[in-house]
């Protein structure tokens, strides 16, 4: 019997063919130049404008710069960051196995040794104690201390440190230290414009231009909304699930209630406003 | 000698009273009934005389009425009724001389009134008697009512005597019946005051002639009632009642006052006002409506006449909103309450519009949509479309601010805010209207978001090149530069209302199109709209030919070429200009495009000539369909102007009505509006800032200004004030648009933030809440409004002092609370899975494992975040009461006053101490309040909870004073402190209000755990927070009310008070909340402190 799913180690994992993106400025280039550079990234922008999309599109892009086989990237280690996130999440810790116990590595120790390309997905969310282990491994030392084992680890050729960070729902509480935040070039993310937008939904969702369109215009519509009620514009995610939906035959009405309306908030009179957005552009 | 002089001599005696000598009215009466009389029953009628004159000191009075009468009387009834009359004239006389004087006199007039008696037996008196002949009863009773008036005093005396003098008018529309009734009502009245039943009577004999014939006895029945109920108003209702009652319709008249009456029996004194109000509300409604109306209040009226009253009081307001079919189903939910529940209070409530329940059913009936409702919504559908933030408002407002728009049907915009009708009810379904809402706003917005304001002069459009610059050369040169794009593109045109209303249309059609591509969900109700305004258009065969041009243009403009008309011979023309037109209906097209195409247009109108009639009515065809529906711009002028007509009487252009859903399209004045807003606010690029005659200049010669009809005389005088106007608009604006600015550069700095606000005057902000009626078990909607500023400040020494005062309480409460400021990290151990090995545990997991135990592997520990996240709000009572003085006959010392301290303190404690006694004066619930507060405030800086400190007060439901010492979000500082200072009794004790508005501000702020402290000396009390001054419950229950939606919302309400009669109704009042009755109030400070610290905790 054969399972359904592949299972593997973190660091093995490479994308075998290349993911769809469109650039939106020169961030492509920006971040090739880094990468060879040693220069770590830290990409700014609203939830679901495109940034995990990117570091995997990139990853895949600069198998190049390594000299590896063409039809594999660098590997791709992503860590979802949360309030409970510790160092030893990231580096790694002792496990009891039997009478023994047994140390393994943590996310970012794998990623320094195989010289992946890691990234740090909502990095405010974790604690400040966490960011500071980050440091040494930002500048030019590249180096990580694993305090536990008494060991200090230098990175591979191809490591490269990518964090994300969402200034949208930025509290005092959770900014990004100075210190941390001067360790990286940061590379600024937006929704894309209507006209690129439009191709990113016909592509992602296979729908028609003249939805895609529609789809885009209600978001610039939408996204007039921030700072009215609404604290995020709708996402190039949503949208895309929108086009999902109504290339498969639910009603655009319908499909923009379920995935853009209920999507972004909970209060009932934007909720409305929105609706009537919606039913402004889509005819019954 | 005749018989009656020997009457007379026989009865001499009796006829010579008192000096007064009757013999010769005597003759004189006797004299007359010779004829009427047989001498036998003459005899008799003088013995009765004589014995009348005789019978006492003053009835000669009554007696030469008798003589002067009698002949009348006598021609009038047979001698038996006759003889019966006489006797009751004696009787009368024997109370009262004056009185039967007066019976006597009415007599003859008011049997001209008395209906005949059928059972009269005929036969004696033979037939002629038959149709006069008067019911003895009649006569009886007549008499009989008015002495009932008479009760023995001179007054009363005059007030029968009047109603006799009066009779024969009262008689002539009253029943004997009727009469009674009316007796009954004076006599009640008299009781109170003689001087009002007079009033009442004398208005009487008109007030009944007027009334109809079947509205005088239920207008009496009332009548009634009220004497009983509310004497006093009696009055006012014979004087105006009868206007009142012609209001409703004639049939149900009698009804109503039934109905009335009912409710003045159950209601008392505000009966007759209740009476009132309701003649007037339905003399509001058609009278068609009436019986229905009654109809249903007469159900009601079973269980609570006050409710039927008020259901019809409420009945033009609930016919504004829904249809008379519909009432019945309003009703129903308030009948429900009323039989089904037996909630007559509630059902009271339900009728009076008080309550949301009636709110909400109508709501929901009313197929008109109000704008109140759909506001909010609106603004952020036009945010959304435009990016801009654009207010919504009522257009009502727009003309009242006078600066040039008139009409308040109309939806239109000044550019930042759309003005649309207070309501649409175009519809019979809801859907319908909102659509109609939605429709009107896109156009506005769509001026907004496709530029229809943008205009600039010599910019090439998309579809046509820039030509109109080209005019400029023909004219004279400037005298002054135009003052926007706009008025120099004008000014090139010598027609300026023919150029304004083609380029209206032009952008209106390049608009509609726009919109109809952008927004397809809305084009099918566009086009709707669009097709109902084009139906209402006027005729147009009757116009002059140029305005029928610019009609037949506008009407292509709303999509219906179909409505056309347009003279056959010059059908060239038109399709010139249709074509042109439709340049503007591509995509992409410019308010530029459609500046041009308005120029070409103007040359093709401008050479038609304006007069009537100059074709047949046969030549006026509908033009093709698909006639210049594709987009050109004009060559030439379409036809020649030789093809022209000839026509006499040139009238002048008038700009056709603008379709409801465009509305006013001023570009001119909304520019210039633009232009002063940015002057004002400091900002005009251009360098150069206008004059007040140069903006006079250009308003004069602008078509864009309506002035309302009366201004429109005086012009001059007129257009300053409305310039006035306008640059107060500008001003207001360029001021709202500077603090936004302030606000955004300010966020920063608060410290900063502090002096900047210094010198801006206290604003009070309003807010609305519902009030909970328990006799309804609902609430009463938007019943109370509550005023929120700012504290005011006095100085820091108070703060200061009492912080010395109480020195040792400050430090020690303060250490208490810094011991409870929380670690941030709590270390967790005995975890299966966490942060790290635990190595003790490790061990003796082994060891136990080893030893075969086997208890779970819980070796691990991590650290959890702790993090004090608590929100409180104090509400301080500033009702008058807390003046009161606190009495002192303390013999104790106070705990703190003790010394227990450190032995280095003691010098501290003793002066503290010594001066405590020295300078203490007199202190007063709100000093304790305060000082509570400084010592409060000082723990929680410790601490770091966020808190606010609001006071409240006021005086009825309209204006509950909401005074902000700290706002949650504000820093403690010397503002705060100085706030505090200034604490001081007010007026009234509303809690609900307060309450609600707290959880507002509590709901606003982000906080984990939020409380709200309520501190107050006493019960609930405000003026009409109850049913009257006595009622006690109904704020008690407001109140409760109030705790119960912040428990809903999150929040722990906690209540604190000084009454020491608190615990009765606190008990009530706090049923499921928390209180503590502070029982000494000196231990206010201390107790507040340490109950917060129980509160607070976990
Ligand atoms: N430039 C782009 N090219 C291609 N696809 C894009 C682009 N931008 C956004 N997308 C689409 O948007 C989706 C969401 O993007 P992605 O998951 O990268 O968002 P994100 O910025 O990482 O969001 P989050 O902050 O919530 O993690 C992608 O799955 C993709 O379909
Ligand atoms: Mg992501």
């Amino acid at each position: 019997m054969t399972s359904s799913f592949k299972q593997m180690a973190v660091e093995d994992f490479r994308l075998t063919s290349e993911p769809y993106y469109l650039p939106i400025a020169d961030e492509v280039q920006l971040f090739e130049t880094a990468y060879d550079q040693h220069i770590p990234v830290l990409l700014k922008g609203p939830t679901g404008c495109g940034k995990t999309r990117f570091v995997e599109y990139m990853s895949w892009r600069l198998h190049g710069h390594l000299n590896r086989s063409g039809n594999e990237g660098v590997p791709l280690i992503t860590v979802a960051c949360h309030e409970d996130l510790t160092a030893s999440d990231l580096v790694g810790r002792y496990l009891l196995e039997g009478e023994e116990t047994r140390w393994i590595d943590g996310p970012i120790t794998r990623a320094v040794k195989v010289g992946a390309i890691c990234y740090l997905d909502e990095i405010v969310e974790a604690r400040k104690d966490t960011t500071v282990l980050i440091h040494p491994l930002t500048d030019y030392r590249r180096l990580l201390p694993i305090d536990k084992r008494g060991e200090l680890l230098e990175a591979a050729e191809g490591f490269l440190l990518v964090l994300s960070y969402n200034p949208g729902y930025q509290s005092a509480l959770k900014d990004l230290k100075h210190s941390t935040r001067q360790r990286f070039i940061a590379i600024e993310f937006n929704y894309p414009p209507r006209d690129q937008e439009t191709e990113i939904i016909r592509i992602e969702a296979g729908c028609s231009v003249e939805i895609a369109g529609e789809l885009a215009k209600l978001a610039e519509k939408v996204r007039n909304l921030r700072e009215h009620g609404l604290a995020e514009g709708v996402s190039t995610r949503l949208l895309v699930y929108a086009g999902k939906l109504i290339a498969n035959g639910i009603s655009p009405r319908r499909a923009c209630q379920t995935a853009v309306v209920w999507g972004l908030t909970d209060d009932s009179e934007v909720q409305q406003s929105i609706e009537e957005v919606v039913t402004s552009i889509f005819p019954e | 000698m005749s018989a009656a002089d020997t009457l007379a001599d026989q009865y001499a005696a009796a006829l010579a009273q008192r000096g007064v000598v009757l013999r010769d009215d005597f003759i004189e009466g006797a004299r007359a009934l010779e004829d009427v009389l047989d001498p036998a029953d003459l005899e008799r009628w003088a013995s009765v005389a004589a014995d009348l004159a005789a019978q006492s000191l003053r009835s000669w009075e009554a007696a030469q009425e008798f003589f002067k009468a009698s002949p009348q009387v006598a021609t009038v009834l047979p001698f038996e009724l006759l003889m019966r009359w006489a006797r009751v004239a004696e009787h009368l006389c024997e109370s009262s001389p004056l009185i039967a004087a007066a019976y006597i006199r009415a007599t003859p007039a008011a049997l001209e009134q008395i209906p005949p008696d059928p059972d009269f037996d005929i036969g004696i008196q033979g037939e002629f008697l038959t149709e006069q002949t008067i019911s003895k009863t009649d006569l009886d009773r007549w008499a009989e009512a008015g002495e009932r008036l008479h009760q023995g005093n001179w007054k009363s005396i005059a007030l029968s005597v009047l109603f006799f003098e009066l009779s024969p008018k009262l008689l002539a529309s009253l029943s004997m019946e009727q009469i009674d009734d009316l007796i009954d009502v004076l006599v009640i009245l008299a009781e109170r005051s003689y001087q009002l039943a007079q009033t009442c009577l004398e208005a009487a004999p008109d007030l009944f002639a007027a009334l109809d014939f079947n509205d005088r006895e239920p207008f009496l029945q009332f009548a009634a009632a009220l004497s009983r109920a509310s004497w006093a108003d009696t009055r006012l209702y014979f004087e105006r009642g009868p206007d009142l009652v012609v209001r409703i319709e004639a049939e149900q008249r009698g009804a109503f006052l039934t109905l009335a009456s009912r409710v003045v029996q159950s209601s008392g004194r505000q009966g007759f006002p209740h009476f009132m109000e309701t003649a007037n509300a339905l003399g509001m409604i058609p009278p068609s409506e009436h019986a229905a109306l009654l109809g249903l209040a007469g159900t009601l009226a079973r269980r609570s006449p006050v409710a039927a009253m008020a259901f019809l009081r409420s009945a033009p307001i609930v016919l504004q909103r829904i249809t008379a079919d519909q009432l019945a189903q309003w009703v129903e939910p308030g009948s429900r309450l009323l039989f089904d529940d037996g909630n007559i209070e509630g059902a009271d409530a339900y009728f009076q519009l008080q309550s949301t329940r009636a709110e909400q059913t109508l709501t929901s009936l009313s197929a008109r949509v109000e704008l109140q409702a759909i506001h909010g919504l609106l603004r952020m559908y036009a945010k959304a479309l435009t990016g801009a933030s654009i207010a919504i408002r009522s257009s009502e407002d727009l003309v009242e601010k006078g600066i040039g728009w008139v009409t308040e049907s109309m939806a239109t915009t000044e550019g930042t805010a759309i003005f649309l009708p207070p309501f649409v009810g175009v519809y019979p379904e809801q859907q319908s209207n909102f659509q109609c809402y939605k429709v009107f706003t896109t156009h506005q917005t769509g001026r907004i978001e496709f530029g229809s304001f943008g205009y600039r002069y010599g910019i090439e459009g998309a579809y046509a090149p820039v030509s109109v610059t080209e005019r400029e050369a023909a004219l004279a040169p400037r005298e002054r530069d135009a003052l926007t794009e706009m008025e120099r593109y004008y000014d090139l045109f010598p027609q300026r209302t023919l150029i304004a209303s083609l380029f209206t249309i032009a952008e209106d059609t390049r608009v509609d199109a726009q919109v109809s591509r952008e927004y397809g969900g809305i084009r099918v109700w566009l086009r709707r709209l669009q097709s109902r305004e084009a139906d209402r258009r006027p005729d147009v065969m009757d116009q002059g030919l140029r305005n029928a041009f610019v009609e037949n243009l506008l009407r292509a403009s709303l999509g219906r070429r179909d409505a056309i008309r347009w003279p056959a011979p010059l059908m060239p023309t038109l399709e010139t200009a249709l074509s042109a037109l439709a340049v503007v209906e591509q995509p992409g097209a410019t308010v530029e495009d459609a500046a041009e195409v308005a120029a070409a247009l103007y040359d093709i109108a401008s050479i038609l000539p304006n007069t009537r009639r100059n074709y047949d009515d046969e030549e006026w065809e509908q033009p093709p369909a698909d006639m210049g529906s594709e987009g050109q711009m004009p060559s030439g002028m379409g036809q020649d102007q030789r093809e022209m007509p000839e026509g006499e009487g040139d009238e002048e252009f008038e700009a056709p009505q603008q379709p409801e859903f465009r509305g006013d399209f001023k570009p001119e004045l909304v520019q210039l509006l633009s232009r002063l807003r940015d002057q004002q606010a400091g900002d005009d690029g251009e360098g150069m800032s206008l004059s007040r005659e140069q903006v006079m200049d250009m308003l004069e010669k602008s078509s864009e200004v309506s002035l309302s009809e009366q201004a429109q005389g005086e012009v001059a005088a007129s257009m300053g004030a409305f310039l006035t106007n306008l640059e107060k608009e500008a001003q207001a604006a360029a001021q709202a648009q500077k603090k936004k600015q302030q606000q955004q550069d300010g966020e920063g700095d608060a410290d900063d933030g502090e002096e900047n606000n210094a010198d801006l005057p206290n604003e009070v902000t309003w807010s609305y809440y519902d009030e909970w009626d328990f006799r309804a078990s609902d609430y009463r909607p938007r019943w109370c409004r509550v005023g929120e500023r700012l504290g005011d400040e006095g100085t820091l020494e108070y703060y200061q002092d009492t912080l010395q005062r109480h020195h040792g309480l400050v430090v020690e409460t303060r250490r208490q609370f810094e011991l409870m400021r929380p670690e941030s990290f709590r270390r967790i151990k005995k975890l299966e899975d966490g942060e790290e090995l635990d190595l003790d545990r490790a061990i003796e997991f082994i060891v136990d494992k080893r030893a075969g135990v086997g208890p779970l592997a819980q070796i691990y520990w991590r650290r959890n975040k702790v993090e004090r996240d608590v929100a409180v709000a104090f509400l301080m009572d500033m009702s008058a009461s807390t003046d009161e003085e606190v009495e002192k006959p303390r013999v104790n010392e106070r705990p703190d006053g003790n010394f227990t301290g450190d032995p280095r303190n003691y010098f501290q404690w003793l002066a503290e101490r010594r001066s405590r006694l020295i300078a203490e004066a007199p202190k007063r619930i709100v000093d304790l309040e305060k000082e509570s507060l400084v010592l409060i405030v000082e723990a929680l800086e410790a601490i770091g909870d966020s808190y606010g400190i609001y006071g409240f007060s006021g005086y009825g439901r309209d204006n509950v004073e909401y005074h902000v010492i700290k706002d949650l979000g504000e820093k403690f500082g010397d503002k705060v402190r100085r706030r505090i200072d200034k604490i001081q009794p007010i007026r009234s004790t509303r809690m609900g209000p307060a309450i609600r508005h707290t959880i507002a501000k509590l709901e606003e702020y982000d906080a984990k755990v939020k409380i709200l402290i309520l501190v107050s000396d006493g019960r609930p009390q405000d003026h009409g927070y109850g049913r009257d001054r006595t009622e006690k419950e109904y704020a008690v229950h407001d109140t409760h009310q109030a705790l119960v939606e912040a428990k809903r919302a999150g929040i722990m309400p906690f209540l604190i008070t000084v009454d020491k009669e608190g615990h009765d109704y606190m008990k009530e009042m706090c049923s499921d909340v928390g209180y503590e009755v502070v029982d000494d109030i000196e231990q206010l400070p201390r107790r507040l402190t340490s109950l917060y610290k129980v509160i607070a905790a976990d």
